[in-house]
């Protein structure tokens, strides 16, 4: 490999008690093998508040311990105060941005900067065309099969752009206007009590069958299974995916972090860490099936990769 | 300046219904997976899109082509013939979605009349305003996230044409940001241009139940008598954890704004969208010409009048969707 | 109510009598609405049963390559099935309503493949079916297969009772009233369709 594999760390994108969410970061910055770490409240404007305060010590004790700590858009931007956080973000400069929206994408335009992965680049064209705005990294949509994957870093390296993909965590599968965290609850968004905050890891949606299905995040659906690329490590690695990106959970992220590490370090086999990651997520199967070019839920082991 | 009605057409039987029934102008696509209603049977042929085109122009109607799925890495050259050929046979536009795709358009054909689909999910000023200077983009389709006061600061700042939906199938999601098809299937909107792709679905009786499924998912039971949907997976029934079974993420109803023209107009709003490419050309007609009699009411003397649409509509139920806050 | 007299007919006239009937009548169909018929040839070959529910008769169409009409069991083994009244079948056909609609009264159910029966839907809704001109219109067809038909028929009629007898002849009417049609020249086809004309 040319250049070592970067791990990176997503933004929580669960509404978690800001002191859990502080001592989250804290564990992560003392003990887990991260290289980035994207930060910021991407999911619901009304829950940044309860952020605001504690970013500035998170973002000083993640830089002390080595970590790039890039400060990540919202995804849904559709209100004047939405609008103006984002202005904020943009001016403040001091840290790199990721843009999750178009209009983030439209502000960043000159200033080096990362594409998140709610920023549709489905093709080298889009991929080229943000590069040439400044883009220094585009993170990979969830839904994106290995063949995407492949042409869309060719055409990134030759660009001097690094390309990212989720190895793990649940994968984001919509965002709405509409909150269904407070519409289970029977509540209206304006009033939601934020109610998303009872469930860490999100709120488990079965069919009529009772079969688990999805996971609401406020207005944020979400996969019932755990995305998990272990297995595919060393493949992404040949494709000349530069980062890896680990959503976070309640499970322990160090232990995850560590595993990944070692796997992209060359020092751990894939399908043993997948093994090990399906015993140390208790409430959901993994998933691999979008890699696949299968359903998203579907989990394609290697046997069926070898005779796929 | 009176609303211009923007008509579906997924046949050219469909578009010569819309034509004949009102449309200003009906927006249709090819028969591949270059648009977002790439359903079997269904879409235009170029020989057919030429025809329509004339068919349209012979009576002072506009036709514009949709090529708004986002093109696969690797093989951008379907989608690249898709913008040459419907600048070709005389497209009054090209609604497109992907920003490599658009830039393209731009590029080889500057002429060419650029809508932004809603597809690309522009949901505030500023993304709006980037495809308007960097491509050109004369017209953006607002994804259905926005309330009518959203539109009106969207319109008044950006200066581009808004057309927005006003009846028919209604995404509860951001559009061309959701991966549920896709989870389900495989088969994406984005992607292969498909929700819920029918190659997937399966109703099983189950005593006197309906179950629709897609993919290995239970997507809704219906009794005896109720009314049934088509599985559409956001408009399925569901329950979360704790929570009894219901429609979680949206009822099947049919989104229908007709009430809102007054504040649509005091908005900005330039056109008025249709949804449902999908659907029969009879559907069409009766739908359309509604709408015509409507809007023309409408423009003679500020009122909207009551009209029954109920027949057609999914559910034989409605709602005014995102645009009123309440929907969130 | 034509259409259920004669699938009664139908019901009791052998295949010999049906098929090369309903061969013409597709052969006809096809050389009117080339578009739907060269959709249903590119798909893959299967059969889907169409059940009008108030009527003793089914019918499997076959697509593929090579579509096909047939006269078949209620119960024929099929890869896709769409169930409804026959008169809402026949509206569905000519585009007359809309088939999500009726869908969603539960008017009409589909079973099985549901991908063949929206592609077949979409396809027929391409067009501007209307049976009876479609069908008034194949005055070459049916000279062949017309008389065979009353032949046979004739056979049949003179060995059931009379009721039956006076079932089928409506459908004799009809098949008179065809032929006469035949001596004159075929309508030209209606040319309300200025964008097909190219």
């Amino acid at each position: 490999m040319a250049t070592r594999s970067l791990l990176t760390l997503g933004p929580v994108l669960f509404n978690w008690p800001v002191d859990q969410w502080r001592d989250f970061y804290a564990r992560m910055a003392d003990e887990a093998p991260l290289d980035v770490v994207y930060l910021g409240e991407v999911v619901c404007s009304k829950r940044a508040p309860f952020f605001e305060d504690a970013i500035p010590d998170v973002i000083e004790r993640l830089t002390a311990a080595g970590k790039r700590v890039v400060l990540a858009s919202p995804i849904l931007v559709t209100t004047d105060r939405e609008r103006k956080a984002v202005r904020d973000l943009v001016e403040a400069g001091e840290l790199e941005v990721e843009a999750n929206d178009l209009g983030a994408v439209a502000q960043l335009a000159g200033k080096p900067h990362a594409v998140g992965p709610f920023v549709n680049v489905y093709n080298e064209a889009t991929l080229g065309w943000l590069a040439s705005r400044g883009a220094t990294s585009v993170s990979l949509g969830a839904e994106m099969p290995a063949a995407s994957v492949a042409s869309l870093t060719q055409e990134a390296t030759r660009l001097g752009v690094e390309t990212e993909v989720q190895v793990f965590g649940r994968v984001p599968l919509a965002i709405s206007a509409r909150c269904y965290h407070a519409r289970v609850h029977g509540l209206h968004k304006d009033g939601c009590q934020f109610v998303c905050g009872q469930d860490l890891d999100g709120l488990g949606v079965e069919t009529l069958d009772d079969q688990p299905f999805l996971a609401v995040n406020g207005l944020q659906t979400m996969s019932h299974t755990y995305l998990c690329l272990a297995a595919e490590i060393a493949e992404l690695q040949r494709l000349g995916v530069g980062r890896f990106r680990l959503s976070p959970h309640t499970v322990d992220m160090v232990r995850v972090a560590k595993g990944f590490r070692a796997v992209l370090d060359g020092e751990r086999a894939g399908g043993d860490l997948a093994a090990e990651l399906a015993g140390l997520v208790t409430d959901a199967p993994l998933a691999n099936g979008f890699f696949h070019d299968a359903a998203g839920a579907a989990y394609i082991g290697s046997h069926e990769r070898m005779t796929a | 300046m009176a609303f211009e009605l923007i008509c579906p057409a997924g046949t050219p039987a469909a578009l010569r219904a819309a034509v004949d029934a009102g449309a200003d102008a009906v927006y249709c696509g090819f028969r591949d997976e270059t648009n977002a209603r790439n359903f079997p049977g269904l879409n235009f042929s170029r020989e057919e899109l030429g025809e329509a085109v004339r068919y349209a122009h012979a009576r002072d109607r506009k036709v514009f082509v949709a090529i708004n799925t986002y093109p696969t890495a690797g093989n951008l050259a379907p989608w690249h013939k898709a913008v040459d050929d419907a600048a070709r046979l005389g497209a009054d536009a090209v609604i497109l979605a992907d920003l490599g795709l658009l830039d393209y358009a731009a590029r080889k054909h500057p002429s060419l009349r650029l809508h932004l689909s809603v597809q690309a999910s522009a949901a505030n000023a500023e993304a709006v305003t980037l495809f308007r200077d960097a491509f050109g983009v004369q017209r953006v389709v607002l994804p259905r996230v926005l309330t009518v006061a959203d539109i009106k600061g969207l319109t008044a700042e950006t200066g581009v044409e808004v057309e927005v939906f006003v009846f028919g199938g209604l995404c509860p999601m951001a559009e061309g940001r959701c991966s549920l098809s896709s989870y389900a299937t495989g088969l994406s909107p984005n992607k292969q241009g498909v929700c819920s792709p029918a190659s997937h679905v399966r109703y099983e009786p189950r005593g006197n139940e309906l179950i629709s499924r897609l993919g290995d998912f239970t997507i809704n039971v219906f009794g005896a008598d109720e009314p049934a949907g088509y599985p559409t997976l956001c408009k399925g029934r569901f329950a979360a954890q704790g929570a009894d079974a219901g429609y979680l993420f949206e009822e099947p109803t049919s989104l229908n704004a007709l009430q809102l023209l007054p504040e649509l107009k005091k908005a900005g709003v330039h056109a008025l969208k249709i949804e449902g490419r999908q659907r029969g050309k009879a559907y069409i007609a009766s739908v359309v010409q509604t709408y015509r009699k409507a809007l023309d009411a409408f423009e003679r003397n500020g009122k909207v009048p009551n009209v029954d649409l109920d027949a057609v509509v999914e559910g034989a139920r409605e709602t005014a969707g995102a645009y009123q806050k309440s929907w969130r | 109510m034509l259409a259920g007299v004669a699938l009664r007919a139908a019901a009791r006239l052998g295949d010999g009598v049906t098929a090369p009937v309903l061969d013409r009548v597709l052969r006809t169909l096809a050389s009117r609405h080339r578009r739907a018929f060269e959709a249903m040839a590119e798909m893959r070959e299967a059969a889907v049963l169409i059940d009008p529910v108030d009527q003793p008769v089914a019918f499997l169409l076959s697509v593929g390559p090579q579509p096909r009409l047939r006269v078949a069991a209620k119960d024929a083994p099929a890869d896709a099935g769409i169930r409804g009244p026959l008169v809402n079948l026949m509206d569905l056909l000519e585009g007359r309503i809309d088939g999500d609609a009726l869908f969603f009264r539960r008017t009409l159910s589909i079973e099985g493949d549901t991908a063949l029966v929206v592609g077949l839907r979409n396809a027929l809704d391409g067009e501007d079916i209307d049976l009876v001109a479609d069908l008034a219109g194949l005055a070459g067809p049916f000279r062949l297969a017309v008389p065979r038909l009353r032949r046979e028929a004739a056979r049949l009629t003179g060995m059931l009772e009379g009721a039956r007898a006076l079932l089928l002849a409506p459908v004799m009417g009809r098949l008179d009233a065809l032929e006469r049609r035949i001596a004159t020249p075929a309508p030209a086809p209606r040319s309300s369709r200025p964008g097909r004309e190219i």
